[in-house]
């Protein structure tokens, strides 16, 4: 049998990859937070719709773009990520292998595709996954993933694929962990931070595609796609991948907007501020609605129910969301003006 | 959403979602897929639909095998294009038989990267004659030579 070097690395399922990671790094150099204040004081909460040859299909995001999470984060409470990206595999194997040895556990971004411990139905190409390695022998890694309930083993040469792959968004071996986290952080400053970059994100930035203007945009074209699709199976697929989107693939539930609300509960508590208690029930609520976008996705995906009337209807609920998510940005953003 | 209404039983795909518990705090709770349990079946009908439908095209020598796996793995063509080091009007090109026999051994087997698979299965398919498929089983092994593979069928 060959023995794992493990680092003791406490396992905790999160709602999304990239804070559960941050989260999980910080909690073990010592600092007690949460995932959702993680996401809040970064200000992740989004929404994007693309059209973009480098995915298959039109798609959206519900999150800002990866990375941002560690970067604003950091940026937000003064606590300092190494990192380092490489040309050569063998460099970026060695670090990786030299840290474990130190007792350091580090993030990788990795091609989720590889993760072969999740089921093959979850899997798919996105270059912009992270785990964290927290141990290692002579043929596999021991890794943490934030969507996978243990601790998990992948070969070395199946990480050095995921880490190693070229395509959009390519790794290059990517890495990141803690290296400062200061002393005293002014938590009640960063989450206010946290939150002006969600409303302005959400409600000012002037590109058609981004914020609330991208969930109008999403609204029209959706109508759309059966234009575009190859047949009625794959307009059913594409049609459900917004409830995949939506719930499943890392978003804490209805694409983030759970994890918000929590983040603004945490907040409200934090600062000794009701506002933001109310603020965080209308944002569950608002949750609760795209959640019922999920389910009726999901409902006419699976009965091949897409005709235009029913996806104009799925197109009404989306514009009745950016009405709502427009009102409650724009009040946010009157709080921390 | 009240975390009572949330919970689905499904252990082979967990998440964590993010609930309103019963003291009306919000939190995280560990859950099986809502997607997995209820829409599982459908996923499979489809991809098998799809790849009935490709495989018949690709003996036809109507696609090639590039078109026939980009589209079963999911890929954009942008992102397939960056990964196997070719443009995207290459890739397009690359779609139709009677250019995908034209290319280098050496980029047939970075397409076969890409799609983390042998080289071998870009010339061929492996099915099971029967439909009891769990009887047999196929596995692959890959050798030092990146060109060359080992299969082994077993029958149970």
């Amino acid at each position: 049998m060959v023995i794992m070097k493990e680092i003791n690395f406490e396992h905790k399922m999160g709602a999304h990859c990239e804070s559960g990671t941050v989260t999980a790094l910080l909690n073990h150099n010592g600092l007690d937070i949460s995932e959702p204040m993680v996401f809040g004081i970064s200000g992740n909460i989004f929404f994007g719709y693309f059209e973009s040859s480098n995915f298959p299909f039109p798609t959206f995001i519900v999150r800002n773009k990866p990375g941002s999470i560690r970067k604003n984060f950091g940026k937000n409470t003064g606590v300092k990520f190494n990192t380092a990206s490489f040309k050569s595999k063998e460099k970026g194997e060695k670090y990786v292998n030299d840290l474990i040895s130190n007792n350091i556990p580090t993030a990788v971004q990795v091609d989720f595709y590889y993760m072969d411990y999740l089921p093959e139905w979850q899997r798919v190409h996105i270059n912009v996954h992270f785990v964290t390695i927290i141990g290692k022998n002579e043929t596999d890694y021991l890794v943490s993933d934030s969507y996978f309930p243990e601790k998990a083993k992948i070969s070395i040469s199946r990480m050095s694929k995921a880490r190693f792959v070229n395509g959009f968004m390519a790794p290059k071996g990517f890495l990141f962990y803690p290296e400062y986290i200061p002393d005293n952080i002014d938590l009640d400053k960063a989450i206010i931070k946290g939150i002006k970059k969600s409303a302005y994100n959400m409600t000012k930035l002037p590109v058609p595609f981004l914020g609330i203007k991208g969930m109008r945009k999403f609204a029209k074209k959706v109508v759309g796609w059966p234009k575009i699709a190859r047949d009625i199976d794959h307009l059913s697929h594409e049609i459900m991948k917004i409830t995949l989107l939506l719930e499943d693939q890392g978003t804490g539930g209805a694409g983030y907007r759970y994890l918000f609300a929590t983040f603004l509960q945490e907040a409200s508590e934090k600062l000794n501020e009701n506002s933001f208690k109310d603020m965080s029930k209308r944002m569950m609520e608002i949750g609760d609605n795209w959640r019922n976008i999920s389910y009726f996705a999901a409902k006419i995906g699976k009965n091949r129910d897409l005709g235009p009337e029913r996806l104009k209807e799925l197109s009404n609920m989306i514009n009745d969301r950016a009405d709502e998510e427009h009102l409650f940005f724009t009040d946010l953003y009157k709080l921390v003006k | 959403m009240k975390e009572k209404d949330v919970y689905v039983e499904f252990k082979p795909h967990q998440l964590v979602l993010y609930v309103e518990k019963d003291d009306d705090s919000f939190g995280p709770m560990q859950t099986g897929s809502f997607m997995a349990k209820n829409y599982l079946d459908d996923y499979f009908e489809k991809v098998e639909k799809w790849e009935k439908s490709l495989r018949e095209q690709l003996k036809k020598g109507e696609i090639s095998p590039v078109y026939y796996y980009m589209i079963l793995q999911s890929f954009g063509e942008g992102d397939l294009a960056s990964r196997a080091g070719v443009s995207k009007r290459k890739l397009r090109q690359h779609f139709q038989m009677s250019n995908f026999t034209k290319l280098k051994l050496s980029q047939i087997k970075k397409y076969a990267e890409a799609f983390d698979i042998p080289v071998a299965s870009l010339f061929q398919l492996i099915l099971s004659k029967h439909d009891e498929k769990r009887k047999i089983s196929i596995k692959q092994t890959v050798t030092q030579n990146p060109y060359f593979i080992i299969t082994k069928v077993e029958i149970a």
